[in-house]
């Protein structure tokens, strides 16, 4: 195995405009904000996001207009600091096609591309106005059980995922909860982790069972301290309160929140305070 | 509870932590979402009372999670796994609900119509909304599929409590819908009035409902917490994050 250790000026950059991009974590857990702040900074743009549940990385993408397009079941900062501002405004004013999930849907998405079929059945969805809104269609089950709804192949062009600790050639081991991270490394054309820290990883031979996202899937390991800030990372960090009280107040003004990412995101790329 | 404080079957929020824990029986298998401190607590409380058996997967990915302090303003929150011995993948709880194995999913809606389906997407037009919401989360997969869904939500007026939803996220297996107002059942596709929170009028309840109610003088009352309750939700909670929807 290669080392694939890079840094994450590079690992973004490969990234083109127009890419699907998957990001790991759920709302405001373990999502990949250091990747995120810089594909704000290279200012990528026409991106379609993909996630079950976003928060800070998919509105700070919808607000800096890198995003063309969100395919989540959820974007919003949960009962702390309610509604998601910056892709609010982005998709009412028409910038952000809303791309709307059940997550399950994303899942069953992420699981076609895995299994290199074009579709994926998937449970429920009856009822909803989501199938018509979003064209998913409901085949018959040929074998003669009736209709089941149909979602097609989602494959990220890259997936960026933060976990807590990798080695080298890019074995990642996550502490909690894996949230939708292992499939996204399944799924994507390209995976970059991200880490709190790279370690040697000698140890992971005693217990390759807990390394949750094999190094075959990765393509690029950056170590990136505080990789998840200003989101928490299980283990290491909570969520940064004020930081997110402070975005999700600015991001409700455009110049308020072109002055916040210029002085707290862009100011902060490269070294990750918190 | 501080002397000024309401007597608890006038606390909006006790009640619906109370109506909600009555709710989930022994022995279920109970799930929650992104954004459910409520419910988050309810179960708790249930399995301290009269559910001490009931299995609590959240989607922080815990399996009867025993947390020594409560996550405010994350239900997705590490915390939630402590005491947890095995994990879930949110995919596993969806599998399970699709298979019939999820005995109760708690979900909310932004809007709420009287058979008991939500709106979390839009307002106005989906494709070019007025406000665009957050979106359903595994509503519209679970809702179908889990056996009894739970629906709660902290604001009870005509905005929530529509005749018609802007757009239908999620329609299925409604069961309850608990509020600061009252418990709706969901009977023959229609919700109804199951009883009324203490002081709370039928004229009250009526004005606050955007589609129409049968209630009246003879609408049962939702019992006051007991004192066991009480006891139970300040030993799980004693940060009360369950007020934290009110806030």
């Amino acid at each position: 195995m290669r080392d694939k250790r890079t840094d994450l000026a590079a690992a973004v950059a490969a990234v083109a405009d127009g890419a699907v991009v998957a990001l790991g974590g759920n709302t405001l857990h373990r999502g990949p904000c250091a990747a995120v702040h810089e594909l704000v900074r290279q200012g990528k743009r026409g991106l379609e996001i993909v996630k079950t549940a976003g928060a800070y990385d998919v509105d700070l993408l919808c607000a800096t207009g890198c995003a063309a397009a969100v395919s989540a079941g959820f974007v919003g900062f949960e009962t702390a600091y309610g509604m998601a501002p910056g892709y609010r405004r982005a998709v009412e004013s028409g910038a952000v096609e809303a791309r709307e999930h059940a997550c399950a849907t994303v899942i069953a998405g992420l699981r076609a591309a895995i299994q290199g079929v074009p579709f994926m059945p998937v449970a429920g969805l009856t009822g909803s106005d989501l199938p018509a809104a979003r064209g998913f269609r409901a085949v018959a089950d040929p074998y003669g059980g009736g209709e089941v709804f149909v979602v097609p192949a989602i494959v990220p062009d890259v997936a960026f995922l933060h976990v807590q600790e990798a080695d080298r050639f890019g074995n990642g081991r996550i502490a909690g909860t894996l949230f939708e991270d292992v499939l996204m490394a399944k799924a994507a054309k390209r995976v970059v982790l991200t880490a709190e820290r790279i370690v040697d990883g000698a140890g992971f031979a005693e217990e390759p069972a807990a390394v949750a996202i094999p190094a075959l899937l990765v393509d690029a390991v950056v170590e990136a301290p505080g990789g998840a800030w200003p989101l928490g990372c299980a283990g290491c960090y909570e969520p940064d309160a004020a930081y997110l009280a402070a975005y999700t107040r600015a991001a409700k003004d455009p110049a308020a929140l072109a002055a916040f990412v210029a002085e707290r995101v862009l100011g902060q790329v490269g070294a990750q305070a918190r | 509870m501080s002397g000024d404080a309401p007597a608890p079957e006038h606390d909006p929020a006790v009640m619906m932590a109370a109506a909600l824990s009555r709710l989930l029986r022994d022995g279920e298998t109970v799930f929650h979402g992104v954004a459910s401190p409520l419910p988050m607590v309810a179960t708790l409380l249930a399995k301290r009372t009269h559910a001490p058996d009931l299995v609590y997967l959240g989607i922080a990915g815990g399996t009867d999670p025993e947390p020594r302090r409560l996550p405010d303003g994350s239900t997705v929150d590490p915390v939630l796994l402590e005491g947890s011995r095995s994990l879930l993948t949110l995919a596993d709880l969806f599998d399970l609900s699709a298979r019939g194995r999820l005995d109760v999913a708690f979900l909310s809606g932004v809007q709420i119509d009287g058979a008991g389906r939500i709106n979390m997407s839009a307002i106005g037009d989906f494709a070019r909304p007025k406000v665009r919401l957050p979106g359903g989360a595994g509503s519209a997969a679970l809702m179908p599929t889990a056996k009894r869904v739970i629906l709660w939500r902290t604001k009870h007026d005509p905005r929530v409590f529509v005749d018609r939803l802007d757009f239908v996220t999620a329609a299925g297996n409604v069961d309850r819908v608990v509020t600061p107002l009252c418990v709706f059942v969901r009977r023959d596709g229609r919700l109804e009035v199951e009883s009324l929170h203490p002081g709370v009028t039928p004229g009250e309840l009526r004005a606050a409902t955007g589609f129409a109610v049968e209630v009246g003088p003879g609408t049962p009352r939702t019992p006051p917490p007991t004192a066991a309750e009480l006891a139970a939700l300040r030993a799980v909670d004693p940060g009360e994050v369950f007020r934290s929807e009110f806030r």
